[in-house]
């Protein structure tokens, strides 16, 4: 018969287990993004439509990043920022290219660490768009979406265009001869 | 009370290991960055020395209680040693990352529930009730400790914030070690201390060498030097720090938009 010691034992051996589990797991992740090139992390970006992105970010905010005030403003319809973002496969494919992009800050800051505060807020704005992604498809699951993507999608837009920009003038200042290969991918 | 030549090798190679360690800190620099753990492994040397002399010139009840209070205060310095690892790693910029705040919370909450959980099932065979205390004690704190250097790993990859190297060296050999402790602590609830303690003496032994491992591990990777860095010229230093005030403004206004 089984007694409360045995269930203690197991229980410490799927806890143990778990545990190992888990770290072997992140530690593998860890290591896989310490030792990506520069050409592995390009070909891991997907692909977007930047100029549509460009269209959806500028509609609320301008190209230095300020929030626009005049009349032209958000005068985009809910169902045009559906369709030039992609829809919700699109607001998580800039998700997706978000996490690529702090790997790019993170590889140029292994060779400058002194660029840490520059990268520290690209992976700020990239968890941005991550928490906005869940609240989209948290509204997807209740059945709000339609009334959501505009408000969370234009934002992780607004963002992803942002975080982008920032990320280009990092290496235009610190690896001019990558930017062009950026640029291209991004 | 009765050491063994065995019991006494321990002794010794701990104390010996722990000196090392600490003429490494002191010889590298390291206890600028690490001076919570520099004085984790100062107690463990004056812990040893003390317990030695209490054995050898004090009686077993002034024994029993120097061990438990030098016990307790080895916690306390294991978890602040923790929380030094997380601030090397999770303040970046000199304060913690608010986008993890929310997940340490989560993090602490969720150990602290999960290690009381197991030791709740433990049932450790022992003669007294202090036995029980100590034993359930020992696993729960190797079971808080283990969850928090996991859920350190796990943290850092998900949010993207890489460890320095002697901050990586020093939490995967607590953590390995941590997670080894769980075992042994386990093994010490389950055989007990009623009738028999050569269980518990052999699974103590276990113990003390991997403790030994890490202290060696921990010697052989601080006395090296992290990996060298390119240093930033001056003129980008000058345009990151220009870069850095916009993206500030930028994201206030992102922001602001958010809650209007």
């Amino acid at each position: 018969m089984i007694d409360r010691a045995d269930i203690f034992i197991g229980a410490v051996a799927i806890f143990v287990g778990s545990l190992i589990a888990i770290a072997v797991y992140y530690y593998r992740r860890a290591r896989n993004s310490t030792q990506n090139d520069w050409d592995s992390l390009l070909s891991r970006l997907m692909r977007v439509d930047r100029s549509s992105i460009a269209e959806v970010a500028l509609d609320v905010i301008d190209e230095s990043g300020q929030q626009r005030n005049d009349q032209g403003c958000a005068i985009l319809e809910p169902p045009e920022i559906w369709k030039l973002l992609g829809g919700m496969e699109g607001v998580e494919a800039l998700e997706s290219n978000s996490r690529v992009l702090i790997d790019l800050a993170f590889y140029l800051q292994q060779r400058y660490p002194e660029a840490l505060v520059v990268a520290e807020q690209l992976r700020l704005s990239a968890r941005e768009i991550e928490w906005q992604v869940g609240r989209l498809r948290g509204a997807a699951e209740t059945g709000k979406l339609a009334g959501a993507f505009p408000m969370y999608g234009q934002r992780a837009a607004a963002a992803y265009y942002l975080m982008t920009q920032r990320l280009l003038d990092l290496y235009e200042q610190g690896d001019p001869p990558r930017l062009a290969a950026l640029q291209k991918a991004l | 009370m009765h050491l063994t030549g065995l019991d006494l090798l321990f002794w010794a190679a701990g104390l010996g290991a722990h000196l090392v360690l600490l003429c490494v800190l002191l010889i590298r620099r390291r206890f600028r960055v690490f001076p919570i753990f520099t004085t984790f492994i100062l107690a463990n040397v004056v812990r040893t020395l003390a317990l030695y002399l209490v054995e050898v010139y004090g009686n077993k009840a002034s024994y029993f209680y120097t061990y438990w209070s030098l016990a307790i205060l080895d916690t306390v310095l294991q978890l602040s040693v923790v929380y030094e690892m997380y601030s090397l790693t999770f303040r970046p910029l000199g304060i913690w990352a608010r986008d993890l705040r929310g997940s340490f919370v989560w993090l602490v909450a969720g150990s602290i529930v999960v290690a009381i959980g197991l030791t709740w099932l433990a049932t450790p065979h022992a003669r007294l009730w202090m036995q029980v205390v100590v034993i359930k004690g020992s696993f729960f704190s190797s079971a808080c400790m283990s969850e928090l250097f996991v859920g350190m790993i796990a943290l850092s990859v998900k949010a993207g914030l890489p460890w320095k190297t002697h901050v990586a060296r020093i939490s995967q050999g607590l953590g390995v070690y941590s997670i080894i402790d769980v075992l042994i602590e386990a093994g010490h609830s389950y055989f007990g201390v009623n009738r028999n303690t050569q269980m518990y003496t052999t699974l103590s032994h276990f113990r003390m060498t991997a403790y030994l491992c890490c202290v060696a591990f921990w010697i052989v990777m601080l006395s090296k030097d992290a990996k060298g860095t390119r240093k930033l010229p001056e003129s980008l230093r000058g345009q990151l720090i220009l870069l850095q005030g916009n993206v500030d403004l930028q994201l206030e206004r992102v922001r602001a938009r958010r809650q209007s």
